[in-house]
């Protein structure tokens, strides 16, 4: 009987350890070698500018470029992805939400700290903040990148990336890269854009861009040719630039203001014999000559600005509060000198003597010219990959849907609605430029659809809905009047 | 006799096996019948009778007192979300249930009992940063029963019991709430509730038909708890106004039990039992809180099912001042995996228990006993539990298991 009883026992003992000491770890991970098909991973790199970089809200920080989707593509592949980080908030000057009724924006003044900064190697992220396509070939720090050589003002983003081991495209191909991705160009028409078609004057050329791009791929050919490899090349295009929501927020938030009386306007310009009537701006590229002025003027009814024929850009919300207004509030925030023929104690904005700013406002002819710079660069890019093997990542026609959809209630992704639309529709960080982490996501999937298709592969997309939201709070909270309040200088800092 | 110490050894190594019911139902309501596996209903031959099956308490004479407490170690774990497989630790809790009973015989006929007890209660705490922090961080539920039961014995054979409870909780539910996909920051809801005046009944049936063999059945009703309590929120100014703070209220059924045992004994010294009990765990169909100074209801779907228990013990009695005891149950998980919720990872758990009763005097016995559980690995694929943006469903891996420890003294004069 007690043989029988410590046979129990000891039957019991032995369950009890083969059940506790199982410690279940026979979970495989769901990212398998083979997932990559005939695209090899091994050595990951991405070329590229803020986008790239995972620059979002005016700055890089940590829980943003730990979504980039670069990041977010080494993920799902299982690659090593070296990533120069900044712990929140970041290099500095991050926008956050002040208060969300009314909706204020602030500046964070505080910065991060380099958290990678002594990383032997290149980085795999080699996205730099304001890198032009020029840049990917030239630029070896602050002073070699195109904004200096051309308008005399320093990036530190390039010293802090490339620490003087050589261009973008040098320490890319330093890696000896197995893949590489390649999105470059959105900034030699996006400072153009933002900056009202003032600074630059004009847009990269579509020849000088023919130039540079051509070079970029020549170098990686070139490597291909000496190291006798052949590594997997995606070039992503360049997104319409005129629909994001640093353009497209303003206008038609001024066109229904209540507090605009747009017939008013109408009928006291038309009463000083004016040819045309609304919000008058000042522009150098179109425009009317009234004659009597040393500059010429534009005009943007409600009509226009509502559809977006005129576009004014998010930095010019700061002074749409002032419209109406006998002011000069712009030139002595800015310590522009008033320019000649120009009455500041006439109603901002509505007057021709005293003109909505140049700089805030891409007209339809500027419109136009970043449209077909747009159009014009993907062509290229296009071209290109065709010549050369590589393959083309059509970002902006997944954006063109995102934007079309917009106006049949957004795009639903893994559960969450999605707009194109400032702040609330959730594809943009606070500067209305930069994708938000979950935008990088979508972003990841189109590039990880383009690898699956060609390189007979099996990656996973992400799941877009487990990507946090990117838009910080800050600390203090403050209330003003009714509007989108924008600090004069918020945008001032702003690279692309 | 050296091997006798060994065997002894080993014994009080594995003391028996049957704690974390499913749902957040407690049964460690004594050393005893936690050693035999809780197949106890046809046994309840020590003063946890009282909540056993009262009808055992014709069993025996004179006046008894038990206090016993069990030491509740659960561990869980989450691998996730499918299809990553990064693993996330709850942390170690530690809960002490105390349960007291006391016993009377006026006579052959009529017997008395009092107890305390702790039959529901459960908590999980997981990191405030993890990646269900939308679902759950802290989750606490205590309640408490106080129950007098009276037993009558028309003839030897037969006795039948009825007892009274009076029962008082208290529940703890912290989670993060994300006020929208797009923003980073979150905020921490806490709510905090309790309820000092609920009501319910049981009731036992004992049956000897022959000498070695008893049959025995029990009944715990349903009590319903009304609970109310203050909502706290911390996170960001610029959302105060939308997170829930003040007044709360909430209500809570706890399932009502049905047990039948049998038990028979093999030899003079050798009892084996075996239970079954249903859990009808369908009162639980959904979490719903009340904030009172807006009106709105915050309700989430839970829709249990009626479970079941399954229960073996076998007692064997070394000499007069020994018995050694064993046990096993299996416990049917009542919810179905698209509402599982980390607050309280389920799946059908097996119990193996063992214990060791001592005799130190005449009138003086203690009772230690173990329990191992072990749920069953559960991997979840159609939760419908969103973590973070709208479709992002809760799916992965669970793993639980827990050590319970149970010590109880019973006096006798």
């Amino acid at each position: 009987m007690k043989l029988k009883i410590k046979f129990i026992v000891s039957l019991f003992l032995s369950a009890l350890f083969f059940i506790s000491c199982n410690d279940y770890s026979d979970l495989t991970p769901v990212v398998q070698d083979k997932v990559s098909g005939s695209a090899d991973f091994t050595r990951f790199v991405t070329i590229g500018n803020s986008i790239t970089a995972g620059y979002q809200s005016g700055t890089i920080y940590e829980s943003a470029q730990m979504y980039s989707y670069g990041n977010l593509i080494a993920k799902q592949v299982g690659t090593d992805y070296q990533v120069p980080y900044v712990s929140d908030p970041g290099l500095g000057g991050r926008m956050e939400v002040q208060s969300l009724s009314p909706f204020t924006l602030y500046t964070n003044t505080s910065s991060g700290i380099p958290l990678n900064a002594n990383y032997p190697a290149a980085y795999n992220n080699l996205g730099i903040p304001g890198a032009l396509t020029y840049d990917v070939l030239f630029a070896k720090n602050s002073t070699t990148c195109a904004s200096f050589v051309f308008s005399n003002s320093p990036n530190p983003y390039f010293d802090f990336i490339l620490r003087g081991k050589g261009t973008q495209l040098e320490q890319a191909l330093s890696l000896k890269p197995t893949f590489l991705t390649l999105w470059i160009g959105n900034n030699d028409v996006l400072g153009y854009a933002t900056s009202g078609g003032t600074s630059p004057a004009a847009p990269t050329s579509v020849a000088q861009f023919t130039q540079l791009f051509g070079g970029i791929a020549q170098g990686i050919q070139q490597y291909k040719t000496q190291s006798g490899t052949n590594p997997g090349v995606l070039v992503g295009n360049i997104p319409n630039v005129s629909a994001i929501p640093f353009f497209t927020t303003v206008g038609p938030a001024l066109a229904i203001n209540p507090a605009v009386k747009w017939w008013q306007i109408r009928l006291m310009q038309q009463g000083s014999g004016l040819p045309l009537t609304g919000l008058i701006y000042a522009s150098h590229e179109g425009g009317t000559n009234l004659g009597m002025l040393p500059f010429k003027v534009g005009f943007a009814d409600s009509t226009a600005l509502l559809s977006g024929s005129t576009l004014i850009t998010l930095r010019g919300q700061t002074y749409a509060g002032l419209l109406g207004q006998q002011t000069g509030k712009f030139y002595r925030d800015n310590n522009i000198p008033v320019p000649l023929g120009i009455d500041t104690t006439k109603p901002f904005g509505f007057h021709p003597q005293n003109p909505f700013p140049d700089a805030f406002v891409l007209d339809p002819d500027e419109i136009t010219t970043s449209n077909n710079a747009v159009t014009g660069f993907n062509n290229v890019i296009a071209g290109v990959a065709q010549q050369n093997g590589f393959y083309v990542v059509d970002i902006n026609t997944k954006f063109n849907e995102l934007r079309a959809a917009d106006f049949t209630g957004g795009t639903v992704i893994n559960g969450i609605p999605f707009k194109t639309t400032y702040v609330e529709g959730g594809l943009f960080s606070l500067d209305g430029v930069h994708p938000s982490s979950q935008a990088h996501g979508i972003i990841a999937n189109e590039f990880i659809k383009v690898i699956n298709a060609k390189f007979n592969a099996n990656i996973p997309l992400v799941d877009v809905g487990s990507i946090p939201g990117s838009i910080f709070f800050s600390g203090k909270y403050s209330y003003r009047d009714n509007n989108l309040i924008i600090p004069y200088n918020l945008f001032d800092h702003l690279l692309f | 006799m050296k091997s006798k110490l060994l065997f002894l050894i080993i014994t009080l190594l594995l003391i028996s096996t049957n704690a974390l019911a499913g749902g957040f139902q407690l049964n460690e309501h004594g050393a005893k019948a936690l050693a035999l596996g809780g197949a106890f209903t046809a046994v309840a031959n020590d003063p946890s009778a009282v909540y056993w099956n009262g009808a055992g308490l014709s069993q025996f004479s004179g006046t008894h007192l038990m206090l016993g407490s069990s030491l509740i170690a659960p561990q869980s774990s989450f691998r996730g979300v499918y299809p990553d497989i990064t693993k996330y630790r709850a942390a170690n809790l530690v809960f002490f249930p105390t349960h007291f009973f006391a016993t009377h015989a006026f006579s052959e006929k009529f017997s008395a009992g009092f107890g305390f007890t702790t039959p529901f209660g459960l908590g999980t705490e997981w990191d405030s940063d993890w990646i269900g922090k939308y679902l759950a961080v802290k989750t606490q539920l205590m309640t408490f029963t106080l129950s007098p039961v009276v037993t009558y014995s028309p003839i030897k054979q037969i006795s039948l019991s009825a007892g009274f409870v009076y029962s008082f909780a208290n529940v703890i539910i912290e989670r993060k709430v994300q006020p929208s996909t797009i923003l980073a920051d979150d905020a921490y809801v806490s709510l905090e509730g309790n309820d000092n005046a609920a009501f319910g009944f049981n009731a036992g049936l004992m049956i000897k038909p022959t000498s070695f063999l008893t049959i025995g059945a029990s009944y715990h009703s349903q009590v319903k708890y009304g609970f109310t309590g203050t909502a706290t929120s911390t996170g960001p100014a610029q959302l105060q106004s939308q997170l829930p703070s003040g007044d709360i209220s909430a209500e809570l059924t706890t399932p009502q039990n049905i047990a039948v045992g049998i038990a028979i004994d093999i030899t003079k010294n050798l009892k084996v039992s075996a239970d079954y009990q249903m859990v009808g765990w369908s009162s639980y169909d959904k979490l719903e809180v009340k904030f009172e100074e807006t009106g709105t209801v915050s309700s989430s779907p839970r829709l249990y099912d009626d479970s079941y228990i399954i229960r073996f013990g076998a007692g064997y009695r070394l000499n007069d001042q020994v018995s050694l005891m064993g046990g096993a149950y299996f416990d049917k998980n009542p919810v179905s995996t698209k509402y599982l919720n980390p607050s309280l990872p389920e799946s059908d758990r097996l119990g193996l228990s063992c214990g060791i009763e001592g005799r130190l005097f005449d009138n003086f016995t203690i009772t230690g006993s173990y329990l191992f559980i072990r749920a069953k690995q559960l991997t979840v694929s159609d939760s419908e539990e969103i973590y973070s943006g709208l479709g992002s469903t809760f799916n992965g891996t669970y793993n639980s298991s827990a050590n319970i420890f149970s010590l109880g003294f019973v006096y006798s004069f």
